[in-house]
């Protein structure tokens, strides 16, 4: 039992360490690593794009130009906008469309979807705001509401349920064929926003459905969608051009749009798009669609028109941290290393990331030779080592540590 | 013989016990009446909304509470042991050595199980008046990694106090410090901890057996 407590402090040491120790590795010598900020000039018909490197930032295009600030600006009119009109230098038109600058401000949107928005707990809970209340401003609830086994309203004031509210939206979502109990339920859950759409919910059976309150009466709309699609991520959006709803990620990594009033779901021509890996942005303006995913170590900007057809696309890679020198060094010193949080997710769990080569084996076998000498100093037997000898193989650095912060001395 | 061992570690830990269930008991009340204060000041609604969607925790101050626990019972505990090395009259007893560290061990876990079982108790029993069960879970889920690190400072506490070499105590501080913070305390949202919760309450059941490691060093006259 005494033996056993050892080695349960021993591993309890180890687990310390090998989420210790490669954090600080980390801390000292990691040096940033910016992707590339890549727009799509309807000047140019080209990619502008704007790296920081050691001689500061850096505007080039695909075909090699580089680009002062001022020219870089220019190039994008429709994203500086403002800064061209300030200096003169907005042109009147674009591609023979005359530039409106309330327009051009309509048209535009930026969207962006970090992994950790995907892996982060639900609130279970959610307001449904009144979406025609004759008011210039949203305003909150005083309840929330639930979907489970119906969809139930609780008042904040008594925290009790509002039974007559809750069976009104239940009832219309039951005729309406929705399938208890909800798998998602997505909306902008703010007051800070143009209009309230309500939320899209996604039923037990992958249905879809558009539920929002007006006038204090639920509206219901069940969403056709393909047989077979299913939806594992929807980011409600509210864009000044009400054009559609929502982006939609499907189970096969396709990206949809939902569009407003008429309900019709658009695949957008675009692929390679991994929400659980990379950060996905969009970028839209008057012209173009600007699909951007953010990999470890590559970005891939896909471009569409304004009518979703695919224009041109644009991808870059760099060298990740592991090939960089810090990392290099890191593969010689630890095996691996644990962490409780990690920046793809909003969990709290026990991410093992092992170390990919196996060089730190080097380290592990010179540590099992100082080991040895350590032993042989305090005169005792090796076959009654075996288990430290092996924990330091396999842990390296963290288990030599542990095996000596807790030292065997059961057979002397 | 075993009823002996509890009443005397009942005898050196009771005050701090008390008084720290007291601190504990207070500090719920202490929360509540800020839950019931903002209610009045700021509306329900809104604080319903910024715990939901802002990450306001507002049993925050519970935090280090249930650690504050497992540092002072291992000390009142196991600090009087060591003076004159009085651990050694216990291991003269006629019980199995081992036996009496273990019984001496879960003494301390339960009374720290008990004071945290009647502080939850009453944080659940205050929260169902305010709150709907998705904020109560998403509380208790935050507030486990606390109490369990109560737990691992208890176990590991006593740990150190019992090593009989300096060094070593130190080295062991040394990996607590590198563990608790770190596995324990680590940066997160309210609910964040659901899938790491199991794995601590598994390394926390296997940390429960530190004691013996020193207890064993102590009366081998380690040095």
């Amino acid at each position: 039992m005494v033996r056993l407590s050892r080695y349960f402090l021993v591993i309890i040491a180890i687990i310390a360490f090998s989420v210790v120790i490669p954090k600080f590795y980390w801390m000292a010598f990691e040096k940033p690593v910016r992707s590339p900020f890549v727009m799509y000039s309807c000047v140019e018909n080209d990619f502008m794009i704007q790296k920081s490197t050691q001689d500061g930032l850096v505007r080039t295009d695909t075909r090699g130009n580089n680009y002062t600030r001022e020219q870089y600006e220019e190039k994008l009119p429709l994203m500086y906008m403002r800064q061209l009109m300030i200096s003169g230098t907005m042109p009147d038109t674009i591609n023979g469309v005359f530039m409106d600058a309330r327009e051009i401000n309509d048209e535009r949107s930026t969207f962006r979807l970090r992994t950790r928005d995907l892996f982060t707990p639900d609130p279970g809970l959610y307001p449904m705001f009144e979406s025609q209340s004759g008011r210039a401003n949203l305003e909150m609830p005083d309840d929330y509401f639930r979907i489970t086994w119906r969809m139930e309203f609780v008042d904040a004031n008594t925290n009790k349920i509002l039974e007559e509210k809750s069976r009104m939206f239940s009832a219309v979502l039951y005729n309406r064929g929705f399938d208890f109990p909800a798998k998602s339920i997505n909306g902008i859950p703010t007051t800070r926003k143009s209009i309230d759409e309500g939320y899209l919910v996604i039923d037990s059976e992958d249905q879809l459905f558009h539920v929002k309150m007006i006038k204090g009466k639920p509206f219901v709309e069940k969403v056709e969608i393909p047989e077979g699609l299913k939806f594992k991520h929807i980011s409600c959006v509210d864009f000044r051009n009400k054009r559609y709803y929502a982006y939609l990620f499907s189970e096969e990594n396709d990206l949809y749009i939902l569009t407003q009033d008429d309900y019709v779901l658009k695949k957008l021509p675009v692929d390679g798009l991994i929400p659980e890996e990379q950060e996905i942005k969009i970028y839209a303006d008057y012209f173009h669609y600007n699909i951007i995913s953010d990999g470890e170590g590559y970005m891939r900007s896909q471009i569409l028109d304004a009518d979703f057809n695919p224009v041109d696309e644009y991808s870059e890679t760099w060298p990740v941290k592991m090939e960089r020198t810090e990392g290099k060094i890191y593969k010689f010193l630890f095996p691996g290393e644990l962490s409780l949080s990690n920046s793809n997710s909003n969990y709290n769990a026990f991410f093992l990331n092992l170390n990919k080569s196996i060089n730190w084996l080097v380290l592990s076998l010179i540590l099992i030779v100082i080991q040895f000498f350590i032993i042989k100093r305090r005169n005792e037997k090796f076959k009654n080592q075996i288990v430290d000898f092996t924990a330091i193989l396999f842990t390296g650095i963290f288990g030599f540590l542990a095996v000596n912060i807790f030292p065997n001395k059961f057979f002397k | 013989m075993w009823k002996s061992v509890i009443y005397k570690e009942w005898l050196k830990t009771r005050w701090f016990l008390i008084i720290y269930a007291a601190i504990g008991v207070l500090a719920v009340g202490r929360i509540f009446l800020k839950v019931q204060h903002d209610f009045t000041f700021n509306e329900a609604t809104n604080f319903w909304y910024v715990i939901l969607f802002q990450g306001y925790q507002y049993f925050g101050i519970l935090k280090f509470l249930p650690a504050l626990g497992g540092l002072i019972i291992a000390v009142s505990q196991f600090f009087p042991e060591t003076v004159n090395k009085r651990i050694k009259l216990t291991f003269h007893l006629p019980i199995v050595e081992n036996k009496v560290m273990i019984i001496m061990m879960l003494f301390g876990a339960c009374c720290l199980l008990l004071t945290f079982g009647v502080v939850s108790l009453f944080f659940y029993g205050l929260s169902i008046i305010y709150f709907p069960h998705e904020i109560i879970h998403g509380a208790l889920v935050t507030m486990t990694p606390w109490f369990l690190a109560g737990l691992a400072i208890y176990f590991l506490a006593a740990l150190i106090i019992l090593e009989p070499v300096w060094k070593f105590r130190f080295l062991y501080a040394l990996v607590a410090v590198a563990f608790i913070p770190s596995v324990f305390f680590d940066d997160t949202i309210t609910g964040g901890y659901s899938p790491a919760n199991p794995v601590l309450f598994v390394l926390v059941i296997i940390m429960s057996t530190a004691l013996l490691f020193s207890g064993y060093r102590f009366r081998k006259g380690e040095m």
